[in-house]
């Protein structure tokens, strides 16, 4: 699944470590996320939406 | 490592599996040493033999405490997928070995094996898993 996490967290400056630390998970989840190798559960994806304060669809989309 | 070290989770799961460790080693010369110089009979035999399975036991409970209670769900992912391939390599060695004890008349193996498999497996398969996300 593709993702725009790592422009997303650019925008904010934020490193992969800040943003795990935000998510309460490892920096490897969120790498794994980022690399679209792991797809998160719909409470993670709710998660991150908020704190990105958009929608998860803008984050996350289902092309390979 | 096959637990996150930074989470709550992984660090109450190597606070609990270290000291386990130590309760089964010492308990596993416990035994051994009881069994050398009192020579036990009867009902005491079976205590002292079954003694060291006890932390084993409960180490595999720590393993089940630590899925339960990790609220990583990616590290949660490769803990379960881990001890899926320990599961499945102790028991295809045991079977394996177990129909060529039957059939080939191979020399017979303790089944406390299957249990030393189930973590090697386990540990190493957790590595190569973690190493596949890099």
């Amino acid at each position: 699944m593709k993702n725009r996490l790592r422009i997303l967290r650019a925008e904010r400056s934020w490193s992969q470590a800040d943003l795990a630390q935000r998510l309460e998970v490892s920096r490897q989840s969120v790498n794994a996320i980022e690399t679209g190798k792991f797809d998160p559960s719909l409470p993670l994806a709710f998660k991150l939406a908020r704190l990105f304060n958009t929608s998860i669809e803008t984050i996350f989309s289902d092309e390979e | 490592m096959l637990c996150d070290p930074g989470s709550k989770a992984g660090r109450r799961y190597l606070y609990r599996l270290i000291p386990m460790s130590v309760v089964y080693v010492a308990v596993v010369y416990l035994s051994k040493w009881s069994f050398r110089h009192f020579h036990p009979t009867g009902l005491v035999v079976y205590l002292l033999a079954i003694l060291p399975a006890l932390p084993m036991v409960g180490s595999l409970a720590i393993v089940g405490l630590y899925v339960a209670e990790e609220t990583d769900e990616f590290e949660r992912s490769i803990l379960v997928r881990s001890i899926l391939w320990g599961l499945a390599a102790a028991l295809a060695i045991s079977s394996i070995w177990g129909t060529l004890e039957d059939f080939a008349q191979a020399p017979h193996l303790s089944s406390f094996l299957s249990y030393l498999s189930f973590w090697i497996v386990m540990a190493i398969s957790g590595v190569i898993i973690r190493l596949r996300y890099r």
